[in-house]
């Protein structure tokens, strides 16, 4: 279903230095090349294959390249070596409203944000409802999304996101969306996403949920894979890990 | 050919795409009292401003055609350009929030710019065709073959977006860069006066200019009531075609490397 090959990711976090007319002549004057790059590897031969249906789970301190991993496994980055395979259509909820225009109402930003995650119009239509049920935003549906609070606005997004069936799922450390209330159901709702047989990878900071939902945790620590295994196991170990 | 991707995909992102220009419309007049009517009156009112101070105050005039509709003829598709490849070239780096996060074919923003003030420009041929009635020009059957300068105009400017878009990503120097060129480029198109006013020998490098070609070929047909010749046909495809070409292909090699830049 997916298969990770190699995948390496470097930045540059020097090119923000290296760009200025400054640096630039004072680097002249110095009558010297000074190499201003630093290469950054979040990524190095990350290597891992998913199965179909197959819930995985991502762990590791901040910084240790989980997000940079999802992303290029949802096209949105390139890695800098290696392959990712990837069958079948892909929903990545990375970051939720990202589409969102604030100016727009709640209507009309579910359109656009559905036709950015690439839906059909009729498929919104058909939906359009569901999705209004389920964010419990019908009284707001006309109002600016400018004016909406932040959980109302991820709810909305969230809505949008899980509508439909994909086959993979992509889900960076959304779960902790709105009010008690929302985050039992947003948690249901995925729950029935992988008992319909969606490949799920999943980053969350919170070991209960990475443990209750994932058949496999693979534990991510400076841009390599520090250790795959059963959630329970790496969970564990993990935390011995981090408090230490 | 990569083109051909484009279109396949631009066929799957239709919806998208119109999403966005839709998008673009409602956030315009958003909040205007006036609304979607501003897209005819803004035109109207600039052109008039325009004509007042060129006909009026500077007593500019063409011999022969009426200098109202020579000028806004030259106006009206300089503006398109003006502000589609304005447009284009900021769209890429406005919605990085999104490229960050969905994979979107980035060539979609500059595009989506040069559509939405596309159908802007179409509009204010409404105001151009009343001018042109009340100042009595005769019309002719040769206004059939205006869209083709108005296609080459289109995808030069799409052209010239997905460079200058690609380009700003590295180079956020180009807003200000560009608003310079494009100040020059406005007294280098005979906008306000005629080519001829111009010494022989500078005429040719004027006519280096592919937006001449274009906005001549339509006062050739509006004020002229001829055919533009064959050489105006060719080159008005030949620089639109060559522009995309060049535009996809600077896009295409650097928009992997967006990301690191934003």
């Amino acid at each position: 279903m997916i298969k990770v090959n190699d995948v390496s990711m470097r930045f540059n976090l020097g090119i923000e230095k290296n760009f200025s007319l400054k640096l630039f002549f004072i680097n002249i004057f110095k009558h010297k090349k000074k190499e201003t790059k630093k290469d950054f590897w979040a990524l190095r031969d990350i290597n891992f294959e998913v199965n179909k249906g197959e819930v995985v789970g991502f762990v590791g301190s901040n910084g240790a390249g989980k997000s940079t991993l999802l992303k290029i496994v949802a096209g949105v980055m390139k890695p800098t070596k290696g392959t990712v395979e990837k069958y079948g259509n892909i929903c990545p909820m990375i970051e939720l409203g990202a589409g969102f225009d604030m100016d727009l109402t709640a209507r009309e930003n579910i359109y656009l944000n559905g036709a950015i995650l690439g839906y059909s119009k009729e498929f919104i239509n058909e939906k359009f409802d569901a999705i209004v049920e389920f964010s419990e935003l019908k009284d707001f549906l006309d109002v600016p999304v400018r004016n909406f609070s932040s959980g109302m606005v991820t709810r909305l997004a969230f809505s949008i996101a899980t509508i439909v069936e994909p086959e993979i799922l992509i889900v960076d450390e959304i779960l902790s969306v709105g009010d008690i209330a929302f985050q039992q159901k947003s948690e249901n709702k995925m729950r029935s996403m992988i008992k319909g047989g969606t490949t799920v990878l999943f980053v969350s900071h919170s070991l209960d949920q990475i443990e209750s939902l994932c058949d496999r945790v693979i534990w991510l620590e400076n841009g390599t894979i520090k250790k795959i295994g059963k959630p329970k196991e790496i969970c564990q170990e993990y935390e011995n890990f981090m408090m230490k | 050919m990569y083109i051909k991707n484009i279109c396949l995909s631009l066929k799957k992102y239709k919806f998208l795409l119109n999403q966005l220009i839709s998008r673009d419309f409602k956030v315009k007049y958003k909040r205007s009292v006036l609304g979607v009517l501003w897209s005819l009156l803004y035109p109207i009112l600039t052109m008039t401003v325009m004509a007042l101070v060129f006909s009026n105050i500077f007593k500019f005039s063409t011999p022969g055609v009426n200098y109202l509709v020579y000028l806004l003829t030259g106006l009206v598709m300089f503006n398109y350009f003006n502000e589609a490849s304005n447009l284009a070239m900021s769209s890429v780096v406005a919605n990085f929030s999104l490229i960050n996060k969905i994979y979107i074919p980035k060539y979609i923003f500059p595009i989506s710019k040069c559509l939405f003030v596309g159908i802007n420009f179409l509009l204010t041929l409404i105001p151009l065709y009343i001018i042109i009635f009340i100042t009595g020009t005769p019309l002719n059957i040769y206004h059939l073959l205006l869209p083709y300068a108005f296609i080459c105009l289109f995808i030069f400017t799409v052209g010239m977006g997905l460079i200058l878009s690609a380009v700003s990503v590295f180079l956020r120097d180009m807003f200000y860069i560009y608003g310079v060129v494009m100040t020059l480029w406005m007294y280098i198109t005979p906008i306000m006066y005629d080519i001829k006013m111009i010494s022989e020998e500078l005429q040719i490098f004027f006519k280096l200019n592919p937006l001449y070609h274009y906005i001549n070929f339509a006062r050739r047909i509006i004020l002229y009531n001829e055919v533009p010749t064959p050489f105006t046909f060719a080159v008005c495809a030949i620089t639109a075609i060559l522009t995309l070409l060049i535009g996809v292909i600077v896009f295409k090699k650097n928009q992997d490397k967006f990301i690191y830049y934003i």
